[in-house]
């Protein structure tokens, strides 16, 4: 069953007073199944997180459709759409984007008291999730009193409590050291494995040879896509590289 | 390189900042004006010549003092918030290959343009708003407004010097701050300390007993002549608990919040109430400062106005009639002799007096002690359970007030506000039997009893009065009180003919006065020279519009700087936290909050932090109430009502401008968060 619909995303910018266009997606359509494991590479100006956000409805498109789980979220209106986000989406990011005044487990919280969870069934819900995680005795902490691979996994935690039918990730490796970087990857293939759709963009080859499909943007359009099937990681990873080369090199467009 | 190089670059940083550098400008061109103003008017020359200045002048000096000082606190305030903001920018600066002297060199050409700048156009500022805030106090002080327009060169170069000092101590800082720092730091220096505040609860516990002590002393002061004292000491209670309660009561406050589940894990509470617990970690000294600077401006103006408004008023209660000449220790027939003169005075003058009333009678203090009234000491301050007490006879009592009484021996009528006497008491061995209690008294008892326990006690007769003086004078000897008359008369008339006679009967009195009869025959042809005091409300009205109109002058003005700086604060505050809080609504909005619920969340703060420290004042000061309305008293003002509208009024018109200064920064905050 198709997760995720994108069909021919475009989208310009134009400076305020309509003088310079620049067109981020020129024609951009893929689609996810249910339980899949998208890394989506390019080279920083290819769209990629113009195409994140509008995926996120953070952003519109100037046309084109985004069809998740067949609802149209370009047409949601403005009032509903963050409680949609909420309801739909969890977000992981580079840069963890915890909340310094709140403890771990608050942040965690956040989008269910948002929701206006009950405080007991927020409690029952974080109890796997953190086991899970790894991350059960750090939850009274606060963000500055852990390592960045313990923050990134409260993020995770917080993306995944809301049950969402897709978790969007953006580099979500970029300020990891390798060690966390490992363990935060091996943990997106564990979610995966249960079942959680998970659409990651990402510059490292490393993180893109852990999913299940790698799609290369280049100049607002998917150029490539590779299917990882029975590879190893190992023979990912090679066949990423090769991809990134020929994409650098200027290779021809082929489905 | 261009000579200009660093002059350009310190301009157009000014330029570039100027959301923050524009509000502390103004600020100084204000501070310096208004200290300009002050100076000059405590060195005016016309105002040296007007009678009763002389108060008019320390009051003014003192409000040059306070001016002064607090335009050093305040700028070393607003402008260690600006160096803070700026430390991103200097940091750069460094990192870019600048070294610190060039550093320091831009600060210095800023300070050097910021300052002249501001002198410049506050001295012309103050200059033009000079003739205006003359007029408006001459107005106030009931002056003859003198024409002409001057500059004080005197003033000017205090101003100047000040403001100079000013600037040149608050560039110092910042260069020691710039020296002391390494550039990572200061590139930093926006982002530092973020940690979650401890509850402080010895802090807070301090907080709330200093606080309900200061209420508690506020509250239960019942003497007007205790409240000066203790009104400093429940002051500097107040102050201590405010500072003990919004820095570390509020954290532990909102902590105890923070564990209720149930109410903390709402839409509603959850991002405001950890939001506000590191708000208040930052702000809570900024916070209390606004707090009390508002209650100073609320109890100054109030007060000020209130005994402005209150002038005739006071006159009443103070001088209860037009002419009031009081007589020590009378020699016989002295009185009557001085009441003949006055008699033929004022009508050789052609006008005629009415409600004349004379008395004489001994007042002398005491302690009182159960039914005894214990004659230790003569002076009412020393010590505790003083009475005041006033004897007069029979006789006078009926001619004052006009009801005849009859007394027998060791009988007495009595008049007393806190009365606990029952039918009896003792004074000097001698028992008297209160025959009844009065329900009012001439003479204006009512007044004099606000802030003294007084008695009044009608004895029988000279006799009985004069035992009770022979007693007295035996038992205080050197301190012992005489006898005094009381004559006094309305007039019919003009004030200013009311003025003139008063004049003339003083003149009178100075001279000798020979002693006469009733029937005017000369008893004796010695000369005699009497010790006797002339009131007069008319003369004396002036200076209390000179006193009451000096203070209204500095309050009105103490009160227009200080909630010129509790704009200001405010102001700076929103603006930092609204850099502060961008980031964090910028997240929370990615996770999912709405642009609608993030609105909410930021009025909800920003209203608790808005009107907390008004709140607070406002509480202060109904707290401080009665307190402050027996100090008024001590300055003749009784009416309470008057009191109550003036404080009002004075609320809500601060009310209104803090609010409109919290719409025009909420409007700040949202645009820099969004």
């Amino acid at each position: 069953m198709k997760i995720l619909e994108v069909n021919n995303l475009k989208k310009v910018y134009t400076t305020r007073f309509g003088g310079n266009h620049v067109q981020a997606l020129s024609n951009v359509s893929f689609s996810v199944e249910e339980g899949e494991y998208i890394a989506i590479m390019g080279e920083s100006g290819s769209g990629k997180t113009t195409m994140l956000n509008i995926i996120a409805s953070l952003d519109k498109p100037t046309s084109g459709e985004v069809l998740l789980n067949g609802r149209n979220i370009v047409s949601i209106k403005e009032r509903e759409i963050s409680a949609f986000r909420r309801d739909n989406l969890g977000f992981v990011f580079q840069d963890f984007n915890l909340l310094d005044t709140f403890s771990l487990q608050d942040n965690i919280f956040l989008p269910l008291v948002l929701s206006g969870c009950s405080y007991t069934d927020m409690q029952e819900r974080i109890k796997p999730i953190s086991a899970q995680l790894g991350i059960s005795d750090l939850l009274a902490k606060y963000p500055y009193e852990v390592s960045g691979g313990q923050k990134q996994r409260a993020a995770v935690a917080r993306a995944l409590i809301t049950n969402p039918q897709l978790v969007l990730a953006d580099e979500p490796t970029g300020a990891l050291d390798s060690h966390a970087t490992d363990g935060l990857l091996r943990l997106f293939n564990e979610i995966n494995f249960g079942g959680q759709t998970i659409l990651m963009v990402t510059h490292s080859v490393k993180a893109a040879s852990h999913a299940g499909r790698v799609l290369f943007i280049k100049d607002g359009e998917v150029f490539h896509q590779i299917y990882k099937a029975s590879m190893s990681e190992e023979e990912m990873y090679q066949k990423i590289a090769d991809t990134l080369t020929i994409i650098a090199t200027g290779g021809e467009h082929h489905e | 390189m261009n000579k200009l190089f660093y002059p350009k670059l310190a301009l157009n940083n000014i330029k570039k900042n100027g959301r923050f550098y524009f509000p502390y400008l103004l600020t100084c061109i204000f501070t310096i004006a208004m200290f300009y103003i002050m100076c000059l008017i405590s060195f005016d020359d016309g105002l040296a010549q007007m009678p009763g200045s002389a108060a008019v002048r320390s009051i003014m000096g003192l409000g040059t003092i306070v001016v002064g000082i607090f335009a050093a606190i305040f700028l070393f305030y607003t402008n260690s918030f600006l160096i803070k903001r700026r430390q991103k920018e200097l940091g750069l600066y460094n990192i870019l290959g600048m070294e610190k002297r060039h550093i320091a060199k831009i600060l210095y050409y800023e300070t050097v343009i910021t300052g002249f700048a501001t002198l410049l156009l506050g001295l012309s500022f103050g200059i033009l708003l000079s003739k205006l805030i003359f007029l408006l106090l001459y107005k106030m002080l009931h002056f003859a407004v003198p024409m002409g327009f001057s500059i004080d060169k005197f003033s000017i170069f205090l101003t100047v010097l000040l403001f100079v000092s000013i600037f040149f101590l608050t560039l110092l800082k910042n260069l020691m701050h710039i020296k002391l720092s390494n550039p990572i730091e200061l590139l930093k220096g926006g982002n530092v300390g973020e940690r979650e505040p401890k509850t402080k609860w010895i802090l807070t516990l301090l907080g709330l007993l200093t606080l309900s002590g200061g209420y508690y002393i506020a509250l239960t002061t019942e003497s007007p002549l205790d409240a000066i004292p203790l009104f400093f000491i429940a002051v500097l209670l107040v102050i201590v608990g405010t500072y003990c309660l919004f820095s570390a009561g509020s954290i532990a406050l909102l902590k105890g919040l923070r564990k209720k589940t149930n109410y903390y894990y709402t839409a509603k509470h959850f991002t405001s109430i950890s939001g506000m617990i590191y708000r208040m970690k930052q702000n809570a000294v900024g916070l209390a400062n606004i707090c009390i600077l508002s209650t100073m401006v609320l109890v100054l103006v109030s007060t000020t106005v209130s005994l402005y408004v209150g002038v005739e008023d006071q006159l009443e209660n103070r001088y209860p009639n037009d002419i009031s000449i009081i007589l020590q220790d009378p020699a016989p027939m002295e009185t009557d002799s001085v009441i003949a003169a006055v008699e033929k005075s004022v009508t050789t003058q052609g006008l005629t007096y009415k409600n004349d009333t004379v008395f004489t009678s001994l007042t002398f203090d005491a302690r009182r002690k159960g039914d005894t009234f214990v004659t230790e000491s003569n002076d009412y301050m020393t010590s505790n359970g003083s009475a005041e007490l006033q004897f007069l006879t029979a006789k006078d009592y009926a001619n004052i007030s006009g009801n005849k009484v009859d007394l027998k021996e060791n009988e007495v009528l009595l008049y007393s506000k806190n009365n606990t006497l029952q039918n009896q008491f003792t004074i000097f061995n001698q028992k008297y039997q209160i025959v009844e209690h009065l329900s009012s008294f001439p003479t204006g008892a009512d007044y004099v009893m606000l802030y003294i326990n007084f008695y009044y006690i009608v004895v029988a007769d000279q006799a009985a009065l004069d035992r009770i003086y022979q007693a007295q004078l035996t038992t205080y000897g050197g301190n012992a009180s005489s006898l005094t008359s009381y004559y006094s008369f309305d007039l019919d008339g003009t004030n200013e003919k009311k003025i003139e006679c008063s004049d003339t009967l003083q003149k009178l009195l100075n001279n000798s006065i020979s002693l006469v009869d009733l029937d005017g025959t000369v008893l004796s042809e010695e000369a005699v020279y009497p010790e006797i005091f002339l009131e007069s409300r008319q003369s004396n009205a002036n200076e209390f519009y000179v006193i009451y109109g000096g203070f209204l002058f500095i309050g009105l003005f103490l009160g227009l700087l200080f909630l010129m700086a509790t704009v200001l604060i405010i102001y700076y505050k929103q603006i930092s936290e609204g850099y502060d809080d961008k980031e964090r609504f910028e997240i929370m909005q990615k996770v999912g909050m709405s642009r609608h619920e993030v609105k909410t969340s930021i009025r909800s703060q920003i209203v608790t932090i808005f009107f907390l420290p008004i709140a607070a004042a406002i509480i202060h000061i109904a707290a401080a109430f009665k307190m402050i309305s027996k100090l008024l008293s001590l300055f003749n003002l009784t009416d309470t009502s008057l009191f109550i509208t003036c404080t009002g009024l004075s609320i809500l018109v601060f009310g209104l401008i803090y609010a409109g200064v919290f719409v025009l920064t909420a409007k700040a905050y949202y645009r820099i968060v969004s």
